[in-house]
């Protein structure tokens, strides 16, 4: 026996993320009718669980920076809303440059949140100093600062979305695979679960690392990549450090949470695929505790606690994949968000529940739209300020 | 580097009489200071608990360094000893009202979640009062330098009855062999490298060349890291002497049986005056044969065998069997424990000023779950062992279970130990597989919590992980609002988050939830633990090996 409600429904969300969770709350909101979300794990296996909870608006592209934006707009209101405290502090994002190069990254990023109307901000290593007193300023020849940027808890988001969207009768079928989708005729109308078949009029993929296995098996051409990404927490310690620090060199992004603990990563390379599972190395542990010191050596004492690890959902500009999938009608994409999609779910999501209703949205199709991958002489490249 | 190398070792400015091999903890035990600081969130009164260096009873900072553990640090002259999370001490800390002011507990997903600037204000708060100890004071001395990596052909973890036989055997054998302990043993072993004071942390799955696939990441007592790279892995990390949920059961004073032994003034010298000893197993006789004259009572969730009864009786010791363990009674230590005999109404309260838990014993099985070997739960100790399709080797090749963490015990140990020597060196020695605990009914805890819970008028403020603060009705909150199994429970009340991970609150959470969502607690879901099995120091780690950050160079 299945353990679905019904065999159809209006909108079926594969993945109980943060973008699939928000995105239904959107559309039952919008009274779109009968809505599943399945999802092969638990609540908060996925990326939105096993993020960083950063939330930045310092971003390359005009169009991002707006998006953010709204998203940081979104989570201050969060606990009103939701009735739910995410623990969203907005303790700034303190970028960290240690060459020239660097530094002109920083500008130029910065002349594009200014453009946005946020108050970003360069700082030299005395202004380093002030914002983050314990990190080392060796080899740091500036950075940039937005005070409004900020950290939060990521799994009280989906604790919120979850009760919520379920009081406002979306069925959440966890545990349930999504297998294959099912096609007939250019049109997404279905799809195949491990409780059996179901039927959608429209199937949104939502599925973050796991996106790109969906849409391949409805037969598209995806360049969605998983890539591992780990990430540890330390023990923890009275209040020291309040922004968020990212160091363009190594990737490194650190913040200390409400509750005292140091959590955070750096760019580090795995193989791609969702093959070898979810897993820690040494090798992250040595290249993160060596970072971790290098950023706060008085921090070489203190011990880390736990270490775990989650996919980036990759695409090849670095920017997410939002609207209609043009070569298969009801299949909508809200992927590839890499790394970024807690950060920006209040408001991309906002525009996903648009494209799922067929309604226009205000983001730029050749910037966002799945169309982008297949045109010939697409956009090139931006130059992250931080890769995933 | 401690101030004033020759002076006396000084506890928040007193001079403190430290002796030859004792731990900080049993030093300040000795002498009197029994609170050593706060709870995280609630600040209630903490002291030396589980006695290995896993929960956080005895955090201090020592020379500036924070979150130092008394029960595993050696003082040496001239050392600052301070408390941390407390103020002005551990005894009398300003911050202690919250834990009745709070009444229940906070409810920390809903309180003060609107309008903004409450929140706001709240989480201010919070982070001013929360965390442990402060950043360090200074850069710490840096650990010796490490040594190369080991490679060996086999890497022995736990040098206990089991973990020695296989190291004894293989080296026996001429097999290049390491053996590593967390604790200090005595004698070497013949053909064998022996590292103690060495804490195996993290086993990855195999992923290495053919001849050397495991890397197994340790953590030496003096700061330095080591990695082994190996064939072939046994692991015996053994076994850990469980918590028990009870009101106050995170009160100075509350030991598990370790702790209790740990904290010792001397090897029959408890420190205590009078404890109730919980458990009726092999455990709860050898704390009889150590400290007989100092223990009260005992007391166990289930029936008392003849062997101990006569035993206790011997001793003068009196004997509660099927009770309901109820509360630690007392303020800032235990003055008592609170019981009502199983199926009875009616409460009664033994005078005590500790309580040893010595009820059930737990399998180390981090490394097992790190390497990725297949587990699976067994109903009559309530915990998960590593399937071992056969007799002693995993469902990961190369790695091998021994001893109590594989379900072996007593005769069988040394058994399942020559087992997997023999496996290893490729004799055909012994047959058949070393027989583990025979199956058996649910573990009696089972009906033990539900007849807890099933107490009318509910119970009592119950710290259910004491890491973090998490209570039982936190747990309960999950369940009613709908969130099942053990991974989601976690991460809605961060039960098993703090530095223990999880060993004294996640197998009786399993048991409880098992209750309320009415399956059977394999259902509920693993009992995983991330790496590492204790927390590392950074300045440990980064003495590993690894291919450096890009640009750092």
């Amino acid at each position: 026996m299945s353990r679905l409600a019904r065999d159809r429904y209006r909108v079926v969300v594969v993945g109980a993320g943060v973008i699939g969770l928000y995105t239904a709350y959107h559309l039952a909101s919008a009274g779109a009718g009968p809505i599943l979300v399945v999802d092969r794990g638990f609540l908060s296996n996925g990326a939105s669980g096993r993020n960083g909870g950063g939330v930045r608006q310092q971003w390359e592209t005009r169009s991002t920076v707006r998006l953010a934006k709204e998203a940081v707009h979104a989570y201050r209101r969060f606990g009103s809303e939701f009735g739910q405290n995410i623990w969203f502090r907005q303790g700034g994002y303190l970028f960290l440059a240690e060459s020239p190069g660097e530094l002109d990254r920083l500008k130029a990023v910065d002349r594009v949140v200014a453009a946005e109307g946020l108050p970003s901000r360069l700082v030299d290593p005395d202004g380093v100093r002030r914002l983050a007193p314990a990190i080392s300023l060796e080899r740091v020849v500036g950075g940039s600062f937005l005070a409004s940027d900020g950290t939060l808890y990521p799994f009280p988001v989906l604790w919120g979305l979850y009760e919520r969207v379920r009081a406002l009768g979306v069925e959440v079928a966890l545990g349930v695979e999504a297998t294959r989708v099912r096609t007939e005729a250019g049109r997404a109308i279905g799809l195949d679960t491990s409780e059996g078949p179901v039927g959608a009029d429209v199937l949104l993929n939502a599925a973050g690392g796991w996106s790109g296995e969906l849409s391949r098996s409805a037969g598209l051409t995806v360049p969605n990549v998983a890539t591992l990404h780990e990430i540890l927490v330390t023990e923890p310690l009275r209040r020291f450090l309040d922004p968020m620090v990212i160091r363009l060199s190594d990737g490194l992004y650190v913040s200390q949470t409400v509750r005292g603990e140091l959590v955070g990563g750096l760019t580090f390379p795995h193989p791609s695929g969702t093959s070898r599972g979810m897993g820690s190395s040494p090798e992250f542990l040595s290249t993160m505790a060596r970072a971790l010191v290098r950023l706060v050596p008085r921090l070489s004492s203190v011990g880390i606690v736990r270490a775990w690890s989650g996919y980036y959902d990759e695409t090849p500009d670095g920017f997410p994949v939002i609207g209609e999938d043009p070569r298969l009608r009801g299949f909508v994409h809200a992927n590839g968000f890499g790394g970024h999609g807690f950060m920006l779910a209040p408001a991309a999501t906002r525009r996903v529940a648009k494209a799922v209703l067929g309604e226009p949205t205000d983001l730029d199709p050749r910037e966002f739209g799945p169309g982008r991958f297949l045109e010939p002489g697409r956009p090139g490249t931006i130059e992250r300020l931080q890769p995933g | 580097m401690p101030d004033d190398a020759e002076g006396p070792v000084r506890y928040r400015g007193r001079p403190l009489e430290t002796l030859q091999g004792e731990t900080l903890a049993q030093a300040l035990t000795r002498q009197g200071h029994r609170i050593l600081h706060r709870s995280i969130r609630y600040h209630r009164p903490r002291g030396p608990f589980c006695g290995v260096g896993y929960c956080t009873g005895c955090l201090v900072r020592v020379n500036g360094q924070p979150n130092v553990r008394a029960c595993r640090y050696e003082p040496s002259p001239g050392d600052r000893v301070e408390s941390e999370n407390a103020w002005p001490s551990p005894e009398f800390d300003a911050l202690a009202p919250l834990d009745r002011l709070s009444g229940t507990g906070f409810d920390s997903h809903r309180s003060f979640a609107r309008p903004w600037w409450a929140t706001q204000f709240y989480y201010r708060m919070i982070r001013r009062t929360t965390g442990f100890g402060r950043l360090a004071d200074a850069v710490a001395p840096p650990p010796p330098p490490p040594g190369p990596p080991v490679d060996v052909e086999t890497a022995v973890v736990g040098a206990g009855a089991a973990g020695s036989e296989v190291a004894r055997r293989l080296g026996a054998a001429g097999h290049p062999t390491v053996l590593l302990d967390r604790g200090h043993r005595s004698g070497p072993i013949e053909g064998t490298m022996l590292i103690d004071r060495c804490t195996a942390v993290f086993l990855p799955p195999p992923s290495g060349p053919v001849d050397r696939p495991f890397r197994l990441v340790a953590a030496r007592e003096d700061g330095r890291g080591l990695l082994v790279r190996a064939r072939t892995v046994v692991a015996a990390p053994g076994g850990y002497d469980a918590s028990l949920l009870f009101a106050g059961n995170d009160r100075p004073g509350v030991y598990t049986a370790e702790g209790a032994i740990a904290d010792s003034p001397s090897p029959t010298d408890p420190p205590f005056r009078k404890a109730v000893v919980v458990g009726a197993g092999a455990r709860a006789t050898e704390l009889l044969d150590r400290f007989g004259a100092s223990v009260e009572a005992i007391v166990a969730p289930g029936p008392v065998g003849p062997d101990l009864a006569r035993r206790a009786s011997e001793l003068g010791v009196e004997l509660y069997p099927r009770s309901l363990i109820l509360r630690a009674v007392g303020g800032r230590r235990v003055r008592g424990l609170e019981l009502a005999h199983r199926g009875a109404g009616e409460t009664f309260q033994l005078t005590c000023d500790a309580v040893v838990l010595a009820h059930r014993r737990l399998p180390n099985s981090q490394l097992h779950f790190q390497a990725g070997a297949r587990m699976h739960w067994r109903a009559e100790t309530g915990a998960y062992y590593p399937v071992l399709p056969d007799g002693v080797a995993t469902t990961v090749p190369g790695l091998f279970a021994v001893g109590e963490s594989a379900g072996f015990v007593g005769p069988a140990a040394l058994e399942s130990a020559q087992r997997a020597a023999d496996t290893i060196l490729g004799v055909a020695g012994s047959t058949g597989a070393p027989s583990r605990v025979e199956e058996a009914g649910p573990h009696e805890l089972e009906g033990y919590y539900r007849e807890l819970l099933g107490r009318p008028g509910g119970i009592p403020k119950t710290v259910a992980c004491p890491c973090e603060d998490v209570l039982l009705k936190d747990i309960a909150q999950a369940s009613q609002r709908g969130y099942r199994g053990i991974e989601v429970v976690k991460r809605y009340t961060s039960l098993g988050a703090g530095l223990c991970q999880g060993r004294y609150c996640l197998p009786d959470a399993l048991l409880l939830l098992s209750i309320w969502e009415g399956r059977p607690p394999p259902e509920v879901g693993y009992i995983r633990q991330r790496p590492p099995v204790v927390p590392v120091a950074l300045g440990t780690l980064a003495q590993l090996p690894g291919p450096g950050p890009p640009g750092a160079s």
